[in-house]
């Protein structure tokens, strides 16, 4: 756009509208706890693991799924699930107290080509270049993966890098291209590619996928996920009393409409049998660990591992070490039947509480035993990885996978939940601080406020968890949305956090422990974030201006709309015409992929799982889940897009200072500075100006200048409010698969990034392939300039239930929240916000300059931890874009 | 003894696609160097009599389905030395 003009590079710090750039001497978070010495091991072990990937899950699914053409579809996928998960090989590391994992390497993963075959072909692969020609490309292209840490971005020896994150023996690679040329024109993104063209207005859909006004496809992606597990049947039954009760229902269904009932817990027998060979792979192994050891502490230990395993296969938990167990087998067992992410173990210190409190009655366990279990079952959720393309493990999850454990909260009789192991919970993520699981804090007034300032405790050293949320707002959006399900209030308080941010309706499960009954919350509902996925907000704004062009590729997106955009109105009315047809097409497209999906390859361990899928004999594709309104519409960028119509009515309509078409131009210039994506750099305050930078000074001035949103400003937040209340209504004018009505959810994960490298600068004066706002009620980075509690009263200038969620990104000096007294203000701070009608807060307690040392020398800060967006990540294994973006975001240092 | 791997070693425990431990001495150790005296042959395909070879890195398992030889067998039913 620019390589015709002048670059010579101005250094006048006048000129420079983002602030000062930060000085020297970096401030130090609040001392942290060291783990065990267990744990502290098996950290250091994985950080300096590899992301890994193997062939051996994928080859036994797709030979076994080929030896059963003909087979009654769900019953196939059964058999292949089965015979994958029977031929895991088995690994227990020295020292680990919970055994299993995903795959054979630590960080292990795997290709499900079932799902989409194409994308991890090499470049001369034929169906690699039929892939490429598709839209679905383009959000891989403008995405930067984190260049260190556990990711394989080069390939060396004989590794080779599949994605820029996942290494792959040099060896298994022609079988993995062959394994994946035999699900091609079968697997779910290929089959619905073909009925997806079907649509009408499928052309326009193509072209904003390849406009990158939409992330990705969702049928295809990440199809399950943004959701809470459900433990329940597992510890009320044991794996042989589940298939008991298959066995009961196949014999009263067999031959009974509905016959998919029959087909259902066949399948589900089936699947059983292959865990339960799984898990004693594992049991031998230990055994086989224990015959080479001369250590006998660790050699009891193996022994104990695979007693316990050997029993888990066939029966319930007999104690808390057993239940933990369990709850990580089936976790790890619906991570493997899908690609997906967040996957959350939800309320899980309530869950195995009963157990806990038996344990710890009778003596046999201790506080300290405790928290050294928690933190080896931290250590084994941060290894998790999900195996996908560069757009969506890089552009969207940044290596993340969201299993996002809740604590606190109501029961089922409405009194506060939170409890002693939730307690313990919070200090191992704090003695051992590792991204997963991250933590989420129910908010209730009825929590006790010592286990409040736990909670402050926790988030004040840095580990931004947990996330502080309101579970009246909550409760408020479940009942609204679910009502029509038959939620009731009591219900409505058994929610938790599914992924990131998703707020998952959750039931209460009667679990039976020697005599006694607990009631225990767990998810039950599937995926409640799939549908049309990531809507650039910023982008559909440009399409708008420029009469439904994307400028960058020049390709015809939305048919033109021929309006002279003469009043504020009608840039509104546009915006809302071309957002609506976006939502229409993609709404379809997604419809037939997740049917497809389920078609294909139905889910049948997370079925299991979810009420009430085992008394209806009907899996989650077939809404035998309690709760089914479940797909929802994502967007991106929404304070860009506000603070943009903000400035458009101020600077041309309300006070005529410039015109729209000098607007468009300075707009296509990027008021004169050089893009991002030329200069490689994303953050905001290190833009690089061109010789033409002064023709366009006033204009991007008077952009800057615009009200912003985050302010307490009405003239912004009423454009805010505006399009939060269009958004959430519009919504439901679409439905799902399952014939319900759509919802809004807010929140956008780490795709401002890449949707900001393709949108041009914004009427707000933001560059061009620049980083959006983060969240969706963060102000833009140093565009809140009146505090705290101001940008409060711009975030709540709207009723956040009406949405599946909000999210507030605040990132803290360590100075303000020191001591005692700092973490009293800083509680008050937090109460202040949810109790104006926040959902959701979050923090990053660090010193800008430390992230900025950090990104110069990463091998210093392996362990450092930022929040990015509902989820903790390791800086070294973030992106550029994102990394640059959580530098420029304000830094408060003072609450009032 | 310099041709073998520890990659190929059943004593070897993976952690990623470059590293792992020996399972018997608890030493950290790369996937390809060579291997040690007390190497024993893994349980893999490539050491299965069910096992052809037809081109690098490909083969058939039983004469019908296309397998490869780094593929771990240790918990094939049908491994046979």
């Amino acid at each position: 756009m620019r390589k015709d003009q002048d670059i010579s590079v101005q250094t006048d710090d006048s000129l420079n509208y983002y602030g000062p750039i930060p000085g020297e001497g970096i401030a130090e978070r609040e001392l942290k706890k060291a783990p065990t010495p267990r744990a502290g091991k098996a950290r250091q072990t994985y950080l300096e693991a590899k992301s890994s990937a193997s062939v051996e899950f994928p080859y036994w699914y797709t030979r076994r799924w080929e030896e059963l053409e003909g087979e009654v579809p769900v019953i196939r996928r059964a058999e292949a699930l089965k015979t994958a998960f029977s031929h895991l090989t088995p690994g227990i590391m020295p020292g680990e107290l919970l055994a299993m994992r995903k795959a054979g390497y630590l960080r292990g993963s795997f290709p499900l080509p079932w799902l989409s075959e194409a994308f991890f072909l090499s470049k001369e692969d034929d169906l690699y270049k039929e892939a490429q020609k598709a839209g679905k490309a383009s959000a891989d292209e403008v995405t930067t993966m984190g260049q260190g840490g556990g990711n394989v971005t080069k390939s060396i020896g004989n590794v080779i890098s599949i994605a820029g994150k996942f290494g792959l023996r040099k060896e298994e690679m022609p079988i993995l291209i062959k394994t994946a040329k035999r699900w091609f024109n079968k697997s779910v993104d290929d089959v619905g590619h073909k009925y997806e063209q079907l649509i009408p207005g499928y052309q326009t859909k193509e072209e904003i996928m390849r406009a990158v006004i939409c992330m990705f496809d969702s049928g295809y992606t990440l199809p399950q996920g943004r959701e809470v597990i459900n433990y329940y049947y597992p510890l009320q039954f044991g794996i042989e009393g589940i298939k008991n009760i298959c066995r009961e229902n196949q014999d009263k269904s067999a031959g009974q409409p509905p016959m998919d009932r029959l087909y259902f817990y066949r399948a589900v027998i089936i699947m059983l049998e292959g865990l339960q060979k799984w898990i004693m792979n594992y049991a031998v192994e230990a055994r086989f660990m224990a015959s080479l050891e001369e250590n006998e502490t660790q050699k009891s230990e193996y022994l104990e591992i695979a007693e316990r395993l050997d029993w888990l296969a066939v029966n319930r938990p007999r104690s808390f070490h057993d239940a933990l167990q369990l709850t990580w087998i089936f976790h790890v067992a619906v991570l493997n039947e899908d690609a997906i992410s967040g996957l959350s173990p939800g309320r899980l210190g309530q869950v195995l509480y009963p157990y806990w409190k038996e344990d710890i009655d009778k003596g046999v366990l201790s506080k300290e035993r405790t928290i050294e279990l928690l933190e080896c079952m931290r250590v084994k959720f941060t290894e998790i990885d999900c195996f996908a393309s560069m757009g969506v493990v890089g552009g969207v999850l940044s290596g993340n996978t969201f299993n996002n454990l809740c604590i606190g909260g109501l029961d089922k009789d409405g009194n506060s939940a939170a409890n002693e192991l939730e307690e313990l919970i919070l200090e191992s993520a704090m003695s051992c601080d590792t991204p997963q699981p991250t933590l989420s804090l129910l908010f209730d007034e009825k929590l006790p406020e010592e286990f409040l300032l736990k909670g402050v405790e926790c988030t004040k050293i840095g580990t931004g968890y947990p996330a502080w949320i309101s579970n009246r707002v909550a409760m408020e959006f479940l009942l609204n949305n679910y009502g029509k399900e038959g939620m009731q209030t009591e219900e409505a308080r058994a929610w938790a956090i599914g992924g990131c941010l998703e707020t998952s309706p959750g039931s209460w499960m009667p679990l039976d422990l020697n005599g006694k009954r607990h009631y225990i919350p767990g998810g039950s509902a599937p995926a409640t974030s799939v549908g049309v996925h990531f809507i650039s907000l910023p982008k559909v704004l440009e399409a708008v201006l420029f009469n439904g062009i994307d400028k960058r590729t020049g390709r015809r997106v939305y048919p033109a709309h021929d309006s002279p955009l003469e009043s504020y109105e009608e840039i509104w009315t546009a915006f809302k015409q071309y957002f609506s047809l976006t939502v229409e097409v993609l709404t379809l497209a997604n419809n037939i992929q997740h049917d497809i999906w389920g078609k294909v390859t139905p889910s049948i361990v997370n079925s299991m799982l979810k009420p009430d899928c085992l008394d209806s004999g009907m899996d989650i594709s077939h809404k035998g889940s309690r709760y089914n309104r479940t797909f929802n519409v994502e967007i991106c960028g929404g304070v860009n897009l506000v603070n943009s119509l903000a400035s458009v009515k101020k600077n041309v309509f309300d006070e005529k200072k410039i015109s729209l078409k000098e607007l468009r131009a300075a707009v296509e210039a990027n008021f004169g500075y050089l893009s991002a994506l030329e200069t490689g750099s994303y953050s905001l305050t290190e833009q690089v100006k061109t010789g033409t930078f002064k023709d366009w000074m006033k204009i991007h001035k008077l952009c800057l200048d615009a009200p912003k949103y985050g302010n307490d400003d009405p003239y912004a937040d009423n454009i805010f409010r505006d399009w939060q209340i269009w958004f959430s209504k519009m919504c439901e004018n679409y439905r799902s698969l399952y014939d319900e009505p759509l919802y809004s959810c807010q929140i956008s994960v780490s795709t401002h990034a890449p949707m900001g490298a393709v949108t041009l600068a914004t009427p707000d004066g933001r560059l061009c392939g620049t980083t959006f706002a983060d969240g969706s009620v963060s102000a833009y980075p140093g565009s809140d300039k009146n505090g705290p509690y101001a940008l409060f009263n711009s975030a709540t200038c709207y009723n956040h239930a009406s949405s599946q969620n909000s999210q507030l990104n605040m990132k803290i000096h360590p100075s303000v929240v020191k001591g005692r007294e700092g973490s009293r203000k800083f509680l008050e701070m937090i109460k202040a916000y949810l109790r104006r009608g926040g959902f959701h807060a979050q923090f990053n307690i660090v010193d800008s300059r430390m992230l900025k040392d950090a990104q110069k020398n990463p091998e210093k800060y392996r362990g450092l931890m930022v929040r990015v967006a509902g989820f903790t990540q390791y800086w070294v294994e973030l992106g550029k874009q994102i990394q640059d973006e959580v530098i420029a975001r304000t830094e408060y240092e003072q609450f009032g | 003894m310099n041709e073998i791997k520890h990659y190929d070693c059943k004593y070897y425990l993976n952690i990623d696609v470059f590293k792992g431990i020996c399972k018997r001495d608890k030493v950290s150790i790369n996937a390809d160097d060579p291997a040690c005296e007390s190497f024993k042959y893994a349980q893999k395909c490539k050491h299965c009599s069910n096992f052809s070879a037809t081109a690098d890195n490909l083969g058939t398992c039983m004469n019908s389905y296309e397998a490869y030889p780094e593929m771990n067998a240790v918990t094939c039913d049908d491994f046979k030395q």
